[in-house]
């Protein structure tokens, strides 16, 4: 009540006669040097490498594997490739300057100053400027500068963000059989506590259903249903995931270099396939829970690896090769 | 207070005249009149005969019991004297008080001498009736208004039942929005504990969503606790309270610091809290006279307590103040010098029943600040400690003192609420680390149980490395029977790089000053 920081600084330059600035100036008498930072702190947020903070565990952060949520791996897929050296900590929405994550901090300029965090979006210009190169990956369209080619690869992108996104969203978060790794990813690291995981892990649960709901078209709101997870037909998202899978499929079938649109390295594109792909393959393999037999549609992993002639199933592996040479797959811990 | 218990209150005197149709006796007319009868009729054998309490038409039966039966069983003893069982009335009434459910203008005892049977033996001994008038206080109370915390503002609304089951049972519900908390509800179930006035057992449900500008973020709490809260007979209080918490540390500034940004997310807290407070200031908000000792002992995560964060923490705070006579002012100059010191410590436990296991280091909102206009002034609030940008990220180590003088403002006396006041206050707040193996990733956040005591250890020495961050000043104060308020001017003297002081003017209002 008595500082108000922003309105302080101005009454100073204002009103302040100069004899009493002169006094002011003066004090304090005598300054030491800044105090330590607390041992949390100094263990999270000082790094001599940049840090990207992502959705992932502490083991899978120390080996820099692939983080478990799809936005998170895109991009650190995508600073991989641009071989930027950062390491990963583990970390929540609520951190974000964007409200979501991920987004990287660049080492501290002292220790206890840094400059500002870098929000997903900003990252790949950052790596290109800290490593003084042109940006890249860039947008392979971009590279082509054909309007045709760039409206070809939004079409296909939202293949991506709607299609595969929905079905991911449904059966990580609204499908019971997923129940035990969605608590396992996203609820039990928040906290030990029973009530706090079963409060987060309802409005998980309804976030993933608005978020569904509000992305989609008509087709999969059920006419009958009330709104919420109820609402959402899910052997349309499904089928909707299928056919994108599909259409992906034989759109990468055309390109001769094994990455989208003939491009000669993998990009942006990739990158944001590669993210669904691989989660769905890693976590969502065909016969990977008991209930498997009550599911009335496939598992997505199987999705994957069955669409076209399996080369999404291919595409994951050569991204893995490219961005993680040398890792196992094996997770650390 | 003696006065609005009904003792020598003349008009409760005089309604005994028109109210009571048993015939006035001598021990009424002594109880009115002080006089050297009233002195005889003390050393008086009496007993009583009965004891009728009117006007507790919602109270239960047991609870009366439970503080009258005592004094009609006391009083069967055959030695007693009037003055005895006078004393045990005025000791009962205000244990009847302490219930918060009478009001306290309305409290009256009336004595009559009980018709003695014709069969009976004549004795010297006076039976008494009995009567202890009460007037319950409004079941139900609504009230909105303005509120001063520590440093902050706040408009509440407010719902009490009071006396629910006619036990003094407690029921209040509460909403605020303020300055710095945007939203505050919590509901506080109270009853006193086996019929005692000063063993209060409550549960309280509560949930706020708080602003901490000076680390640029936002504090939602929902949470319950248990609380069983006693008065012992110097009138020292103990709090013991069992609680739980779920903290989410978000809405966090663009600007926030990387530490904030750490700490951020969700966390549970469920700890064990023990205050214990002495107070005998003579007036809260403007001591001149007596001490302050308050103790706050905490232990949260370990064992049976589980949760997110596991530590022990204590904070002690010590106040007082002694008036100075001034030769030529008579005896109350209402000049007075006093001085404070609040020391802090939080501990990482390993959680589980280890004592021995892996710690992790304490998390932004168990950390202790300082500074502010009512603690260290001088300092900006959470001015002091270790600061990550512009972000004062808290510390696990702290001492804080101040010494003041206060003295009357020009024409206005001793009695005024207003003083001038010359102060100068220091502290020290210090983050437990373990130098030099924090930077390697691949060890893991947790530190061993050699690692935290080297890193307390160190921590309390380093509050001696080098002089306190110290400020000294002048100012005004006034105390008005709800906070205080302060108007101080400045200067920072020492400090460290990081730290926030503030030069020139500075406003305080609060309850609790060091």
């Amino acid at each position: 009540m008595a500082s108000t920081p922003s309105s302080a600084p101005n009454w100073h330059r204002i009103q302040i006669p100069r004899p009493l600035q002169r006094l002011f100036d003066r004090f304090p008498l005598r300054t030491y040097e800044p105090n330590d930072l607390p041992q949390r702190s100094q263990h999270l947020t000082s790094s001599d490498i940049a840090t990207l903070y992502v959705f992932s565990t502490d083991e899978d952060a120390r080996i820099g594997a692939p983080s478990f949520n799809p936005g998170c791996l895109k991009w650190q897929t995508l600073l991989r490739l641009a071989n930027l050296q950062f390491r990963i900590l583990p970390s929540t929405n609520h951190a974000s300057p964007t409200g979501s994550l991920p987004f990287l901090l660049p080492p501290r300029t002292s220790p206890t100053s840094s400059p500002p965090p870098i929000p997903a979006d900003k990252l790949l210009s950052y790596a290109a400027q800290q490593q003084h190169t042109p940006s890249f990956p860039a947008e392979q369209p971009q590279q082509e500068d054909s309007p045709s080619s760039l409206k070809k690869s939004q079409a296909y992108l939202s293949l991506i963000t709607l299609s595969l996104r929905n079905a991911w969203l449904h059966a990580l978060y609204l499908d019971p059989c997923y129940t035990a790794l969605l608590r396992r990813l996203y609820i039990a690291p928040c906290s030990s506590s029973r009530a706090v995981q079963t409060t987060l892990l309802y409005q998980l649960r309804r976030a993933a259903a608005e978020q569904i709901l509000a992305s989609s078209t008509n087709k999969v709101v059920s006419s009958s249903s009330p709104a919420g997870a109820e609402a959402i037909d899910e052997e349309v998202v499904y089928a909707a995931a299928w056919d994108a899978l599909c259409a992906l499929a034989s759109l990468l079938a055309e390109s001769e270099t094994g990455w989208f649109f003939g491009a000669q390295r993998p990009g942006t594109f990739d990158a944001s396939l590669f993210a669904y792909t691989h989660l769905m393959m890693e976590y969502m393999p065909e016969g990977s829970s008991a209930a498997e037999g009550r599911r009335r549609t496939m598992a997505l992993g199987a999705m994957v690896a069955r669409a076209g002639k399996g080369e999404l199933a291919r595409h994951r592996e050569r991204v893995l090769r490219v961005a993680w040479p040398g890792w196992d797959g094996r997770r650390g811990g | 207070m003696a006065n609005s218990l009904g003792f020598g209150g003349s008009n409760a005197a005089g309604q005994i005249e028109t109210n009571q149709t048993a015939s006035s006796t001598t021990a009424q007319q002594g109880y009115t009149g002080p006089t050297k009868v009233l002195d005889e009729h003390l050393l008086t054998p009496a007993s009583i005969s009965s004891l009728e309490v009117h006007g507790a038409t919602n109270t239960r039966r047991s609870l009366l019991d439970h503080v009258l039966k005592p004094l009609v069983e006391e009083s069967a003893h055959a030695g007693t004297t009037l003055g005895q069982v006078l004393d045990r009335i005025g000791a009962a009434t205000k244990k009847l008080a302490r219930f918060d459910i009478f009001r306290e203008e309305g409290f009256g005892v009336f004595l009559a001498e009980a018709p003695r049977p014709e069969s009976a033996p004549p004795t010297d001994r006076t039976d008494l009736d009995i009567s202890i008038r009460v007037k319950e206080k409004s079941r139900l109370v609504f009230s909105a208004g303005t509120d001063f915390g520590n440093a902050e503002g706040s408009a509440y609304t407010n719902a009490v039942a009071r006396n629910i089951f006619g036990g003094a049972e407690t029921l209040s519900v509460n909403a605020s929005a303020g300055t710095r908390t945007r939203s505050a509800y919590n509901a506080t179930f109270s009853t006193p504990f086996n019929g005692n006035p000063d063993l209060r057992f409550s549960a309280e449900a509560l949930r706020s969503a708080t602003q901490k500008p000076w680390a640029s973020h936002e504090e939602h709490l929902a949470g319950a606790n248990l609380r069983l809260a006693w008065l012992t007979e110097n009138s020292d209080t103990h709090a013991l309270a069992l609680s739980t918490v779920w903290r989410q540390l978000t809405g966090l500034a663009a600007t926030a610091s990387p530490t904030v940004r750490a700490d951020a997310g969700d966390s549970l807290k469920s700890s064990l809290t023990h205050t214990f407070t002495r107070d005998r200031r003579d007036n809260p908000m403007l001591p001149q006279r007596g001490y302050l000792l308050r103790t706050v002992s905490e232990l949260a995560g370990w064992g049976p307590l589980r949760g997110d964060v596991s530590f022990a923490k204590t904070e002690v705070e010590a106040s007082g103040a002694l008036p100075v006579a001034i030769p030529g002012l008579g005896s109350k100059s209402g000049v007075s010098v006093g001085g404070g010191l609040r020391l802090g410590v939080l501990y990482p436990l390993p959680s589980g029943y280890s004592l021995t296991g892996p710690a992790q280091p304490s998390r932004i909102n168990d950390r202790f600040q300082l500074g502010g206009p009512t603690d260290v002034r001088g300092f900006k609030l959470g001015g002091l400690g270790p600061h990550d940008g512009a972000d004062s990220v808290g510390g696990d180590v702290f001492a804080a003192g101040s010494v003041n003088a206060l003295i009357p403002v020009p024409r206005t006396g001793p009695e005024s609420p207003l003083r001038l006041q010359l102060f100068a206050n220091a502290g020290r707040l210090v983050a437990l680390h373990s130098r030099g193996k924090a930077k390697e990733g691949s060890e893991g956040l947790a530190m061993d149980s050699a690692t935290v005591l080297k890193g307390v250890k160190s921590a309390v020495a380093e509050l001696t490395n080098g002089l306190p961050s110290l400020a000294a000043g002048f100012g005004l104060v006034y105390a008005h029977p709800v906070a205080r308020f302060e108007l101080n001017f400045s200067l920072p003297l020492v400090l460290r790089r990081g730290e926030e002081g503030r030069k020139g003017l500075q406003v305080g209002v609060g309850i609790n000053f060091l």
